[in-house]
């Protein structure tokens, strides 16, 4: 177990920070994330039928017992596990594991629908695509064609903004050097007001994201799955700090 | 009174079914070749003439070193060498006329890769690929033909042969073509 852990560490890649004291719930994150990746925009009807699509979403809570209960919220998006619950149940492949990038990839043309990723997220990260949705003009025009849009029928999800990542190491090698800390921001880094979200390599350990994430504050959803999740939050609570 | 021949050797049926597998094979056969054929342009334009007097690929396909996709000429390079030849046929006439109009050209699209593959000339011209090597021998063609089977294993064919085992994990990796 412990060698098995070991090899885990050293064959993490890319990872994620999110500061919850300083998140304050905006929902930036989540549109610039469905404006990145060509996510249409459901509606509230589709929505209440749990039919949403959002690889990025801000849960809200309650803590405290009635009357006083305080609401809190977090984002919650694709932990991009290093071992994998919705990978080894997809029955034609489509959900890999990226031995490049460290990463789960979900391989669009790949998929056929059965939603098995999906029921086994502990997350909740995946969502479907029950329908076509048509983006109505003018926002046809702001499709990232860097980005696959996706049919219906298909299984999707936060990708760590791949295209990103694979653009900035284009870039970097065509320019003759290593990919330097800073280079790729995902969407929704790029867009948070308060800079609570930072991205990063997490093998390295003088990144930004690799000492944030040995702050004591530092913890993992569901951790105790042993899923290795690669979004690190710190916690918040109001409670830490000055 | 009816001769006594089994079905199989009545002429009509005979005929029909020779019939039947004419119209299968016929449309099949036209099928492929639809796929193969190059498209009609809107305008025939000679490759093999343009390269033939020293025009570099990359003179009017500017981005296949910089970028992903190599991009196509835009009417004024057209008319930076036509304006000073004189449209002497219905060819360079068309030429002329979108000039003059300055419209572009709507070309159609011959090298097509659907659209969740993901392809980068930039990293090709960098190693040293030739665009002969996947465009065929466009230099003496007259309009640009498509090329069969450039399919994910002609991909990955050439990724493996002109790389490294370590190399190949990138290469090869669904997340570098498909997202
Ligand atoms: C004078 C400008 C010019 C030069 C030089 C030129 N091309 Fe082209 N090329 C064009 C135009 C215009 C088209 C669009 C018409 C067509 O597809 O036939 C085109 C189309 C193509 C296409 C098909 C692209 C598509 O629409 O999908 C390929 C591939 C191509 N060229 C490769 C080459 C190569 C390789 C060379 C060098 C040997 C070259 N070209 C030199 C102008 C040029
Ligand atoms: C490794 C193989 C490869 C090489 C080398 C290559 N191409 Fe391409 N080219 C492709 C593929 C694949 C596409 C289709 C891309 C797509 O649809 O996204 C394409 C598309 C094109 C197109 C039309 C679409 C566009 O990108 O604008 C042109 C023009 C073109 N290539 C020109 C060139 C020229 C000029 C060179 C040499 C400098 C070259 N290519 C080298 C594989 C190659
Ligand atoms: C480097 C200069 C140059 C550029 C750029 C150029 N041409 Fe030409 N083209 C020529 C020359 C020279 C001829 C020969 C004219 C003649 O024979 O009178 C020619 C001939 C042609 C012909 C006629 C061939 C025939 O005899 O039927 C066509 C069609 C043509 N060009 C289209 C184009 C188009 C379209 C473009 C823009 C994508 C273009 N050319 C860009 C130099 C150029
Ligand atoms: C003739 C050989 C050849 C063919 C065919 C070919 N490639 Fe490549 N490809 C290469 C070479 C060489 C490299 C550069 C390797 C490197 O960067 O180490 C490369 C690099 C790449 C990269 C950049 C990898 C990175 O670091 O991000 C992508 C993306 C890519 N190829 C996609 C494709 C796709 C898609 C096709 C098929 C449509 C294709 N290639 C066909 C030879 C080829
Ligand atoms: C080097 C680039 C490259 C890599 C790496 C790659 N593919 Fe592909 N893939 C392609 C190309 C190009 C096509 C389109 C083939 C065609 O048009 O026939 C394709 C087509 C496919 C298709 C067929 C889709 C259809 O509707 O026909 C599937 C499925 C697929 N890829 C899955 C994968 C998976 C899974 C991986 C990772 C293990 C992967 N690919 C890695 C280039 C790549």
């Amino acid at each position: 177990m412990a060698e098995l852990l070991k090899e885990q560490e050293e064959t993490q890649k890319w990872g994620m920070v999110i500061d919850m004291d300083i998140c304050s719930g905006c929902q930036a994150c989540v549109t610039a994330c469905s404006m990145e990746n060509n996510v249409p925009f459901v509606g509230e009807d589709e929505m209440a039928y749990g039919r949403g699509l959002q690889w990025m979403r801000i849960r809200r809570y309650w803590e405290g017992e009635y009357p006083e209960v305080t609401p809190t919220h977090q984002p919650m998006l694709c932990q991009q596990c290093g071992s994998a619950p919705c990978e080894p149940v997809c029955p034609t492949f489509a959900s890999v594991h990226s031995q490049e990038e460290q990463i789960n990839v979900q391989v669009y043309n790949r998929c056929i629908g059965t939603r098995y990723c999906a029921n086994n997220c502990p997350f909740s990260a995946r969502v479907f695509n029950w329908f076509d949705y048509e983006t109505p003009a003018p926002m046809n025009s702001y499709l990232n064609p860097d980005v696959s849009v996706r049919r219906r029928g298909i299984m999707e999800k936060c990708t760590f903004c791949v295209q990103r990542i694979v653009h900035g190491r284009q870039q970097a090698a065509a320019e003759g050097r290593e990919v330097e800390d800073g280079d790729i921001v995902p969407a929704c880094a790029q867009a948070c007001p308060t800079d609570a979200i930072v991205f990063g390599d997490l093998s390295d350990p003088e990144s930004k994201v690799s000492k944030m994430s040995r702050s004591d504050r530092a913890f993992k959803e569901l951790e105790e799955l042993g899923t290795q999740p690669k979004v690190i939050y710190l916690k918040g609570g109001k409670s830490y700090g000055g | 009174m009816k001769p006594n021949v089994p079905w199989w050797q009545r002429g009509s049926i005979r005929i029909s079914i020779v019939l039947v597998l004419l119209i299968l094979v016929g449309g099949a056969g036209v099928g492929i070749y639809y796929t193969q054929a190059p498209p009609e342009q809107p305008i025939p334009f000679p490759h093999n003439f343009h390269v033939g007097i020293g025009a570099e690929c990359m003179y009017c396909h500017t981005g296949a070193a910089t970028g992903p996709s190599a991009g196509l000429p835009t009417t004024n390079k057209c008319w930076g060498c036509h304006q000073q030849l004189e449209p002497r046929n219905e060819n360079l006439k068309l030429v002329a006329s979108f000039a003059e109009n300055e419209e572009s050209i709507p070309w159609v699209p011959v090298a097509l890769q659907p659209d969740f593959v993901k392809f980068n000339h930039q990293p090709h011209i960098t190693a040293g690929v030739s665009c002969e090597t996947c465009h065929g021998d466009v230099a003496s063609m007259t309009v640009a033909e498509p090329q069969p089977r450039h399919n994910m294993g002609w991909c990955l064919d050439c990724h493996q042969k002109m790389s490294t085992p370590e190399d190949f994990v990138r290469l090869s990796d669904c997340a570098t073509c498909h997202y």
